[in-house]
């Protein structure tokens, strides 16, 4: 098929998809929170970036840089004083923004699940497992209720839960069952994209380690298509083809993992990588990045990580670096990378760079 | 609570305006509560009213000195009607108000009162004392006023007897205040103490502690100031409470006829039948009032909750 | 529910009954006269109340005595006779009043119950929507009037002004008496107070279910939910309720001992033969025993009232009853 969705997926693509279309691209995204009584906090500005099929994107970066609500925001699950203002988001070709609530619910879970971070809260604390795996079964796909039964048991046994445990509620599996029990309501509509949201953060070291593997077997066997949101760097090294950097609602810097990660460009992203001492050893040495993420009420002009940049610039305060993608598939927005740079492509545009051509270099 | 990325983000932009949004005070925030504003205007009415009958409608009329036709329905000489014995229901309600909201205000004294000794001591020196002390509120919070009512009210009265007077209240309305009183500081005390236990963790009571503050100081000087927001919602909540199982006890024959409150005019409109014989403007006026007044204060002590305890978020 | 739970309510329970039959005992020593007057009954004879004043033995000291002899009376049901009713045992008289009580607030919970808690929670669900302000505008009114004050204007409409349905009592006297008459009747009668009886509940049930459901919308699950794809009204009702239902148990246990008190204003108004009524008239005689055995018949009714939601509570959340 020339959307590039493999063979695995057993449900026919939604009527509208475009053919040729690249499984997703998101153009120029900009999320906006309407906060009481002051201006609107715009949480993602002109975010741009792309999955192919059976891909894993990493997108990482400190709390509160608009990670997770980009994540959110591609099947518009934001709180409700959030919104998209603008841009696209594309699935196989289908704009998802400006679907009402009830057209986007067909997407949401069938083509786009979550594993969210905190099993404990995200999982209703009154219902069995086994019955919030085979909800979305039954219900989205219109099966009858033993089948969706078998089927959760199944999806229990894949993310190594003995099926007998359907019956358990969330408050009786330890925090890595919860997790899992998570992954496996995640896959239960054999979506075509799973955000994994922090799946790990709020677990153990030794349990982050058996969930990872976890997913990364599951990506092997499934070839599922994944977009990973942690601040963990080493996750996304482990786990992933493509990385997103994003500080303070923008993208600092996209591209292969291998690329960004031994080289990186923008200078947050070197900052980033040098807080993890050595990337396989600790986990937990984020943040000693000097000062603070700048308020998103009264983003600095030009640049916003420019008033923490040890290589700052006088047009950095000013001037908004734009995007400029170079040929090894990395892009970067920062003064330092001038368009025109060696070894950038030519002819890329302003910041909104065109999402589906940085797609192309695609995996490394 | 919320999602947690989206959590940061907004938390992360609304930090520095936080100490400034304290600072300008819970006051604009409660006006900006339309809610509450209304509220607190028809309290104002009904505070005015209290405070001043004789101006509006001259004094009390009794059997004596009342002037209307019996139960007669309103018209230009009573623009309210009159009751059985003729007495201008405008002259009743609006000295009702007086006695009803009297009653209120001195059972929400002492339900405060009691509710924030039992909570601050019960919070602050824990242990046994915080077992027994939250036991007995327990058995309060069971045993609502009204049912507990019907047997001390009774007794009390025998007691002292209902023609007693005392600072020149007469008795019977003074049994009904410290019943009021008595029950219902359950509610006020829990809210309080778990206040409290989460302040006794902070630092300063430490630190006052080890310069040699006694306990009895350290719960005046240093936890009572900090509990003084919800000690002031509760209160107005109280009122509202205590208004309503006033009329309640009135209504049920447990008032006292010479001071009518609107339960008592209540009363009298229920034994001289006024439902079935249709007088309608002898039930109205005194029903309104309560409705009014319990519901304003509701507003009000809702709007302040909401501002005031640090607890409540977005509860009612 | 595991057993350390159930044991611990059950304590408290016994322990409510205990602390209110002391606070009866007390009370009842402390009037002036007492505890004679509860002997010097005039619907009896000189025999029976040295009979009496022999059971209670009021001739021997307080304690431990009189209390030990108290107690072991109320224990097994001896509430002493009522003055007013000629020297009947109060047990009786409460027995002849029960059951409307328990027939009007059982229905009026059920009621109230539903359509409380549905309007509450769609009220929540929808916040700031014209659902929500309208209802919960006649909640919060509702929440503010007295059962009476509820039940008054119900008489003077429907009864008063358009002669639809009956004023007072339970049945009509002289009705003939086959089954299906007599509760024709009482449907008739008992569908003002019941209306009454509910709407008071409502306004409280209503308000407390929209702040729950407010609170429940913002959780975790919620958001799954969404997520999923489920229908708004699928996950208000399968998600949302059922969690949002948890505190309520514990609110309407407490809020019982309130709707007792509102219900003996309402069958005051309507002549309803129950317990309210009887109060009432115990209170206008001070007749202290059938007084005694009306608030020991409600301080159970709370108590076991509350053991009962501490229980559903265990059942329906599974956190408590692992």
């Amino acid at each position: 098929m020339t959307t590039g969705i493999s063979g695995r997926r057993q449900w026919p693509l939604p009527k509208q998809a475009v053919p040729g279309a690249p499984l997703l691209a998101v153009e120029d995204l900009s999320v906006r929170f309407r906060m009481p009584g002051g201006p609107s906090v715009k949480a993602v500005d002109g975010v741009s970036f792309g999955l192919d099929d059976g891909e894993a994107l990493g997108i990482a970066g400190e709390s509160g840089c608009g990670k997770t609500t980009t994540a959110l925001s591609l099947v518009q699950l934001l709180p409700g004083n959030g919104r998209i203002s603008a841009g696209s988001v594309k699935l196989f070709g289908i704009d998802l923004v400006p679907k009402t609530e009830r057209q986007l619910a067909r997407y949401r879970w069938r083509e786009i699940s979550i594993v969210f971070q905190g099993a404990m809260n995200a999982l209703n604390p009154v219902r069995r497992i086994g019955e919030q795996i085979a909800e979305p079964i039954e219900v989205r796909l219109g099966q009858a209720r033993e089948a969706s039964r078998k089927r959760a048991g199944e999806l229990l046994e894949l993310v190594g839960i003995p099926r007998q445990r359907a019956t358990a509620y969330p408050h009786e599996l330890s925090g890595g069952m919860r997790q899992r029990a998570m992954i496996a309501m995640a896959l239960a509509c054999d979506p075509a994209i799973v955000i994994g949201d922090e799946p790990t953060t709020a677990l153990d070291v030794m349990v982050q380690a058996q969930i990872l593997k976890l997913l990364e077997q599951l990506r092997r066997d499934l070839g599922l298509s994944l977009i990973l949101i942690t601040h963990d760097l080493s996750v996304i090294a482990e786990t992933c083809d493509r990385t997103m950097v994003m500080y303070a609602g923008r993208v600092a810097e996209e591209g292969p993992v291998r690329r960004v990660f031994t080289a990186p460009r923008h200078p947050y992203t070197a900052k980033l990588l040098s807080s993890f001492p050595n990337i396989r050893a600790d986990r937990r040495t984020l943040g000693i990045i000097p000062g603070q993420p700048p308020d998103l009420r009264t983003p600095p002009p030009g640049c916003r990580f420019a008033p923490r940049c040890s290589e700052a610039m006088p047009q950095c305060t000013t001037e908004v670096p734009p995007e400029v993608r170079f040929a090894d598939g990395v892009r970067v927005a920062c003064h330092l990378f001038p368009p025109g740079t060696p070894g950038s492509l030519p002819g890329t545009p302003g910041r909104a760079a065109g999402a589906p051509r940085a797609l192309a270099g695609g995996v490394s | 609570m919320s999602l947690p990325g989206v959590a940061g983000a907004t938390a992360g932009a609304s930090a520095g305006a936080g100490t400034l949004r304290r600072a300008g005070g819970g006051a604009a925030r409660f006006l900006a509560r339309g809610d509450g504003l209304v509220g607190f205007a028809i309290l104002l009415v009904f505070v005015v009213i209290a405070a001043l009958p004789d101006l509006f409608v001259g004094p009390l009329e009794d059997v004596t000195t009342a002037t209307g036709q019996p139960l007669a329905p309103p018209d230009f000489a009573n623009l309210f009607g009159t009751d059985e014995l003729g007495r201008s229901m405008l002259n009743l309600t609006v000295h009702a108000a007086r006695i009803s909201m009297t009653i209120g205000l001195m059972a929400t004294v002492i339900t405060i009162v009691v509710g924030a000794v039992v909570g601050i001591v019960s919070g602050f020196v824990g242990g046994a004392v915080d077992a027994i002390l939250m036991r007995i509120s327990d058995f309060f919070l069971v045993l609502p006023t009204v049912v507990l009512a019907l047997i001390l009210a009774p007794v009390m009265l025998d007691v002292i007897g209902a023609d007693a007077e005392l600072f020149g209240i007469r008795s019977t309305l003074l049994v009904i205040v410290v019943v009021i009183g008595l029950t219902s500081w359950a509610t006020t005390a829990r809210v309080i103490r778990s206040q409290v236990l989460s302040l006794k963790e902070r630092m300063f009571v430490d630190r006052a502690r080890v310069i040699g503050a006694g306990p009895g100081h350290i719960m005046w000087r240093h936890i009572l100031p900090n509990v003084v927001n919800l000690i002031v919602a509760q209160a107005v909540l109280t009122f509202a409470g205590a208004v309503f199982t006033e009329t309640t006890l009135a209504f049920i024959g447990l008032g006292d006829p010479s001071a009518p409150s609107w339960g008592q005019i209540l009363n009298a409109a229920q034994a001289a039948g006024a439902p079935g014989l249709g007088a309608w403007w002898y039930i109205a006026p005194p029903a309104v009032c309560v409705v009014l007044v319990v519901l304003s204060f509701t507003l009000v002590g809702n709007a302040l909750d909401d501002v005031l305890n640090p607890k409540s978020g977005g509860r009612r | 529910m595991s057993s350390r739970y159930v044991v611990n309510k059950l304590a408290f329970a016994v322990f409510t009954i205990v602390a209110t039959v002391l606070l009866m005992f007390i009370l009842f020593r402390m009037m002036p006269g007492s505890p004679d007057r509860a002997t010097k009954n005039p619907n009896m004879t000189q025999a029976q109340q040295a009979a009496l004043r022999e059971k209670w033995g009021l001739d021997k000291p307080l304690f431990p005595d009189q209390l030990v002899s108290y107690v072991g009376a109320t224990v097994t049901g001896d509430l002493g006779y009522s003055y007013k009713y000629r020297a009947q045992p109060v047990t009786e008289v409460i027995g002849g009043a029960l059951w409307p009580t328990v027939l009007l607030l059982g229905l009026g919970e059920l009621i109230a119950m539903v359509l409380g808690l549905a309007l509450g929670a769609v009220s929540g669900w929808r916040r700031g929507s014209p659902v929500d302000r309208l209802g919960n505008g006649i909640s919060l009114v509702l929440y503010a009037m007295p059962y009476f004050v509820i039940g008054m204007p119900l008489i003077m409409l429907f009864a008063t002004a358009l002669h639809l349905l009956p004023t007072s009592g339970m049945s009509t006297p002289g009705a003939p008496s086959d089954l299906l008459t007599t509760l024709g009747d009482v449907g008739a009668h008992l569908i003002l107070p019941l209306t009454a009886v509910s709407l008071g509940l409502i306004g409280g049930y209503s308000i407390l279910m929209r702040s729950s459901i407010i609170e429940t919308r913002a959780e975790d699950y919620i958001t799954t939910a969404r997520a999923k794809g489920l229908r708004d009204r699928r996950i208000l009702w399968t998600h949302a309720f059922p969690n949002a239902l948890l505190p309520m148990v514990t609110w309407i246990a407490i809020s019982f001992g309130y709707v007792i008190a509102g219900a003996i204003t309402l069958e005051i108004v309507f002549n309803w033969p129950g317990i309210g009524t009887l109060t009432v008239e115990a209170l206008d005689a001070r007749d202290y025993p059938l007084l005694q055995g009306i608030f020991l018949l409600l301080a159970i009714s709370v108590v076991v009232a509350n053991l009962i939601a501490d229980l559903v509570y265990g059942l329906l959340d599974p956190r408590v009853r692992a």
